[in-house]
């Protein structure tokens, strides 16, 4: 009966220690104290796409011939950097090597980290290499991107590597979506014909 | 007489048989952006801190648990991919944390990848002729004329999956109660967005004059001086 009594006790005793256990691994997970600012993210994994944007030395300027990710494929794009100076957030413009500047598409960017990035990520600043022009490999998006510091819409390039042409002569063509400037306020609308301006500003 | 007092009786009686579970509160949390898009924007980079609206939400859940009848349906929709973007450049599980965080609530967790989604789910996540939404949250980015899911995950500053006031005529009028309450923790909402949701669904929704700061733990606060709360 004594042996029992020691055998079911020490059961108990396991059983506590493991809910124990158990509690610590749940006490890895953070919880924000109410009141108090939340922590920071955990240090940079070396060698992640985070940690190159980070630590690699930044240039003043592309270098020309530079190529980053897949740039095999026979089809690409030719893309020309702007930054719009009403504040949207496109990259710039983007057409076929057979088209002219008239019919390419003012584009939203999406990066590849890990493959292919933005050309200014390698820059100091991002407007660096405004009006250079690269050779773009990669493919459209069946979505669009939404930029709500301007309401308006964008195609979406998906970019899988790139080649650096150099410099160009300014474009005299609009920017912006094709909708920018044929939008009429209606009174319903969201934009009004006029940027929203309220960037996100949490946290 | 007899037949007022018998169309009484049937009113009485279907009120007492009508199923228990008729309101569901639902909270709506959008994703964080990538440390890898924010980087290098001081002072508005944003969500330094990945469980900022997830933080805010579980606070406002808990207060819906409590409130709530034993019987009543309370559920947390969670924008995933962002959280699976954001848990593949951390190395951390965030979704696992997710769920952890939903079993301690003990709520119901419902994660959606996208618009169509999320309107499905609204529309028909319960049969909406019988389990009205009485209560409705969202945490997470916006400005005033959209709820942004994703937000400079995908793409630096943009979004890809959002709810424009647009999209609300998408969503069926009838899915709130009437005495519904709904409120947008986001920032700018109170601007436009409260208005366009009180056009389609005969409820109103406060939102935020102004910007929401997230960053103090707890339920968000206004950040400007002049902002204020409105419906």
């Amino acid at each position: 009966m004594h042996t029992v009594f020691l055998r079911a006790l020490g059961v108990l005793i396991a059983l506590v220690m493991v809910s124990t256990v158990v509690r610590a691994d749940d006490d890895t997970v953070y919880k924000a104290p109410a009141g108090q600012a939340p922590p920071v993210a955990p240090p940079l994994r070396k060698g992640s796409p985070l940690d190159h944007l980070a630590n690699d030395p930044k240039q003043n300027a592309p270098t020309v011939g530079y190529r980053e990710g897949n740039t095999q494929g026979n089809v690409y794009w030719i893309g020309h950097r702007l930054i719009d100076p009403v504040g949207g957030q496109g990259w710039g413009w983007l057409r076929k090597p057979d088209q002219r500047w008239g019919n390419a598409r003012w584009i939203a960017l999406q990066e590849s980290p890990g493959l292919a990035v933005a050309p200014h990520r390698k820059l100091v600043k991002a407007d660096m290499d405004l009006n250079w022009e690269y050779k773009f490999w990669g493919r459209f998006a069946t979505y669009k991107a939404y930029d709500p510091r301007l309401d308006e819409q964008l195609p979406v390039f998906i970019l899988q590597g790139y080649e650096v042409i150099g410099a160009a002569a300014p474009l005299n063509i609009k920017v912006g979506p094709s909708d920018r400037i044929d939008h009429l306020p209606s009174g319903a609308s969201s934009r009004d014909n006029r940027p929203i301006l309220s960037d996100p500003g949490v946290d | 007489m007899r037949l007022l007092l018998a169309s009484l009786s049937i009113l009485l009686l279907g009120l007492a048989t009508a199923p228990a579970q008729d309101r569901e509160d639902i909270v709506l949390t959008g994703g964080p952006a990538l440390r890898f898009m924010e980087h290098g924007k001081g002072d508005v980079s944003h969500d330094v801190y990945w469980f900022n609206f997830v933080d805010a939400s579980t606070i406002r859940l808990k207060e819906l648990k409590d409130q709530a009848k034993p019987d009543e349906i309370v559920t947390w929709l969670i924008y995933r991919p962002s959280y699976a973007a954001r848990s593949r450049e951390m190395d951390l599980d965030l979704l696992a944390q997710l769920q952890q965080k939903a079993n301690a609530l003990g709520v119901r967790l419902v994660f959606f990848d996208n618009k169509a989604q999320l309107i499905a789910y609204l529309d028909r996540g319960f049969d909406r002729d019988k389990v009205k939404i009485a209560d409705f949250d969202y945490f997470g980015h916006s400005n005033k004329a959209c709820f942004l899911f994703d937000y400079s995950n995908t793409i630096d500053t943009m979004s890809i999956a959002w709810l424009h006031v647009k999209d609300l005529r998408l969503i069926d009028s009838d899915i709130f109660a009437r005495d519904a309450v709904c409120k947008s923790w986001g920032c700018h909402s109170g601007e436009m967005y409260s208005k366009w949701w009180k056009n389609r669904f005969d409820v109103p929704m406060i939102g935020a004059i102004g910007k929401t700061d997230f960053a103090h733990g707890g339920l968000p606060q206004l950040s400007n001086s002049d902002g204020k709360w409105a419906d």
